[in-house]
């Protein structure tokens, strides 16, 4: 956990681009919103490892927004219930359900469907909350914190020095 | 490119892949062992238990063995246990969504067999409601057994309307003499009217003279009448009372003399004497048991039905079902071009072992979307075992539509069932048990839309019973269904599922009523007799009393009657106008004299 933790640390404040750490969040909140072992899981657990995200920003975000999920699951159902019995969504929705990769991929769940869309419509605003928010940590926060003696005290911890080991300062700075 | 593409990131999915293939692999039959458990678990409120699950991938197959649900109300039994249960799953409809099972066996199935060990409870499901029934021989027979008590317990119970509405008439009789009485002593009594006869006697013998004299005699004759008018007040209010005493004492006479009847009527409802007459006898004897078999298909039912998404309206389970559906979220199917129900079991054969004999149950078509593929599910059930060499043929349909509405119809028979020691009566007013018996019968039935239509036709022969009973009554009807060697019995049951309304007949009825109601009905023809005319007897006390009383109330009221009318006399006395009367033919007559002197005369 406190390697996991350093790696996410670190790659906030590694060489790791904003926008991978902020698609990796992104993406890791659509799977984390939806039933774990679905087809378009898989289909973006294949994308989070052959594009250049950053998996332990994915990881993280995953393991946080599966616990947020809980709490949101009666309005996940309640996305996909709407849309599923909307009458002028009938027709699309019959002639998808005769694929069989629809229902192999559990789109007529309305606990998956509300997932799937609420996901995809949230991830757009949060890759750029997240923009903005990891440069505004890289520009003003960190600098800002490092001031404190509490933040000199855990400098000292081992826990820093397992965040040096996994960012390769080797020691510390 | 590869500032976007991490080739190896491929070599990483796939090793995840492989791990999670291979997790599944090792770890299915665990994994779905303990799923059957836990769900089975989350259902039954106890534990539940298997042995081993196996997992056959081509084509997929499920092999449970030995599976044992706990009895939550009876931790020491399963509720339902089985050796062995193979079913083939269609691995692409389950991918789907649903659960297609083409062919389920279950071997060795039994119902309330005894645990190795008690199985834990977790919660226990709602009690099934008492129907009712339960002792209702007992209080029949023990309430007649009570309705015969001796005559005179009976006769000095002060409930008795008879006993209570004469000491009201009594007492009503003594309040209103007092009332009377009362103003019977500010009436003028005889003296005082005897010297008002005196006063308007003396008052007629006066001699008047002149003008003067006659207007002191009016005057005087106004005084008097002033007072007569004051008791005539006194006398009016007196009839006045005797009048509301009157209406007060017939009413209460006559509610006395109805009072007897009253009270026989109460007996009678009490002691149930007119229940004897309809005596329901063979209701009282098999109903229980018809009730609990009965009981126990719609415990199945209520067991079943959740799990179908039957026509179960109850709001309890619909309210849990919606919040199930609100956070779990639910499948939505659409028009398919080959329409597939939820969940299907194309064949199941199960091989049911009860204590009675084995029998051999199959069915097609296990849905509860029957309007999918447009097929009944059909059941069959067959044993030629039941207790020794009986035989049972039953076979059902049934079907569920759009709107969920249950619709089955099925028949039955039975054949040559041996029956042994079957308690028929354990109460308090007598035990009775069929020690054995040949039962053979058919049967049909029919629901929609939650109402049963159930036509049962039993008969048993050879039979012997064995009993005891605690009073003459009880041992009178034992002995009686002793003699019986042949037992015929038509049970109807008809109206809502779960609680069906019960009919029983059986030429027992009449049997059973004959016998008893010669033995009691000369003891009960001479207990009617002795009440009546106890009852008559406290009557007639109580008007005797009141008779008393009702001829010093006439006396009174010839008083006050009398005291009246004398007054009114006296009051309407022509003394003024006698005495004027008088007066005037005197001076008449003077003048006349004077007259006929004074023209003798002139004249003579």
């Amino acid at each position: 956990m406190l390697t996991l933790l350093a790696k996410l640390l670190n790659a906030l404040n590694s060489e790791s681009s904003t926008r991978q750490i902020s698609l990796a969040i992104a993406i890791g909140f659509i799977v984390g919103l939806s039933p774990l072992l679905t087809l378009h899981n898989i289909v973006l657990l294949f994308l989070v490892l052959f594009l250049r995200v950053n998996i332990g920003g994915f990881i993280l975000a995953l393991g946080f927004f599966k616990g947020l999920s809980y709490l949101l699951s009666s309005l996940i159902v309640s996305v996909g219930e709407s849309l599923l019995s909307a009458e002028s969504l009938q027709s699309l929705f019959n002639t998808l359900y005769q694929f069989s990769i629809f229902k192999l991929a559990h789109l007529h769940h309305t606990y998956t469907l509300g997932a799937l869309v609420l996901g995809c419509l949230l991830a757009i605003p949060l890759y750029f909350m997240c923009n903005f928010l990891i440069e505004k940590y890289r520009l003003h926060i960190k600098t800002f914190f490092e001031k404190f003696r509490i933040v000199k005290a855990l400098k000292a911890s081992k826990f820093y020095s397992v965040y040096c080991q996994v960012s390769g300062q080797g020691g510390i700075s | 490119m590869s500032r976007f593409i991490r080739w190896q990131g491929i070599a990483g999915f796939m090793v995840i892949m492989a791990l999670i293939i291979t997790f599944v692999y090792l770890f299915a039959d665990a994994l779905v062992k303990k799923g059957i458990e836990k769900s089975g678990e989350v259902y039954l409120g106890a534990e539940v238990n298997v042995t081993n699950v196996e997992i056959l991938y081509a084509p997929l197959t499920l092999n449970i063995e030995g599976f044992q649900a706990t009895d939550p109300k009876k931790p020491t039994h399963n509720l339902v246990s089985f050796s062995q249960a193979s079913a083939g799953v269609d691995v692409w409809q389950y991918l789907f969504g649903k659960l297609h099972i083409s062919e389920l066996n279950v071997v060795g199935l039994r119902i309330d067999q005894p645990r190795q060990s008690a199985g834990e409870v977790f919660f226990l499901a709602d009690d099934v409601t008492n129907n009712g029934e339960e002792g209702a021989i007992d209080s029949a027979l023990s309430n007649f057994d009570m309705s015969l008590p001796k005559v005179d317990d009976l006769l000095n119970n002060s409930d008795l309307l008879t006993v209570k509405r004469g000491k009201a008439l009594e007492q009503s009789y003594q309040a209103e003499m007092e009332k009377l009485k009362g103003l019977n002593k500010t009436l003028p009594n005889k003296d005082s009217l005897a010297r008002y006869k005196e006063q308007v006697s003396a008052l007629s013998k006066t001699k008047i003279k002149s003008l003067a004299d006659l207007e002191k005699l009016n005057t005087d004759f106004k005084v008097l009448k002033k007072q007569f008018q004051a008791d005539r007040a006194i006398v009016k209010q007196a009839k006045q009372q005797v009048t509301a005493s009157k209406e007060i004492l017939t009413k209460q006479t006559i509610a006395l003399k109805n009072a007897p009847q009253a009270d026989w009527k109460n007996i009678e409802s009490k002691y149930q004497l007119e229940d004897v007459d309809g005596g329901d006898f063979a209701h009282m004897l098999f109903g229980e048991q018809a009730r609990e078999y009965f009981g126990y298909a719609d415990s199945v039912y209520q067991k079943v039905a959740p799990l179908v998404n039957s026509s179960n309206k109850d709001k309890q389970n619909a309210d849990k079902q919606a919040t199930l559906a609100k956070n779990k979220g639910r499948y939505v199917h659409f028009n398919d071009e080959e329409p597939m129900p939820d969940v299907l079991i194309e064949q199941a054969n199960f091989s049911l072992l009860l204590a009675q004999g084995e029998f051999a149950i199959s069915g097609t078509e296990l849905t509860h979307q029957h309007w999918m593929r447009g097929k009944n599910s059909v059941v069959n059930v067959e044993s030629d075992n039941i207790q020794g060499a009986g035989k049972l043929a039953l076979a059902l349909e049934f079907s569920l539509d759009k709107e969920q509405v249950l619709s089955s119809d099925g028949k039955w028979q039975l054949d040559q069932v041996r029956l042994k020691d079957v308690a028929l009566q354990k109460s308090s007013a007598f035990n009775l048990q069929l020690n054995s018996g040949i039962l053979a019968g058919d049967g049909t039935f029919s629901i929609l839309d939650g109402q049963l239509d159930s036509l049962t036709q039993l008969n048993l022969e050879k039979t012997q019973y064995s009993g005891a009973g605690t009073s003459n009554l009880s041992t009178l009807f034992i002995d009686t269904v002793q003699s019986l060697k042949t037992l015929a019995l038509t049970i109807t049951a008809k109206g809502k599922m779960t609680d069906p309304e019960f009919s029983i007949s059986s030429p027992l009825d009449k049997q059973l009523k004959k016998s008893m109601m010669k033995q009691v009905s000369n003891k009960l023809t001479s207990f009617k007799t002795d009440i009546k005319a106890g009852l008559n007897a406290k009557l007639t006390d109580a008007l005797g009393v009141s008779s008393k009383e009702g001829q010093s109330f006439v006396d009174l009221e010839a008083v006050v009657n009398d005291t009246d009318k004398a007054l009114e006399n006296l009051m309407n006395s022509d003394v003024v106008k006698a005495k004027k009367k008088e007066f005037e033919d005197k001076q008449k007559k003077k003048l006349e004299d004077k007259l006929k002197k004074k023209l003798g005369k002139l004249f003579g």
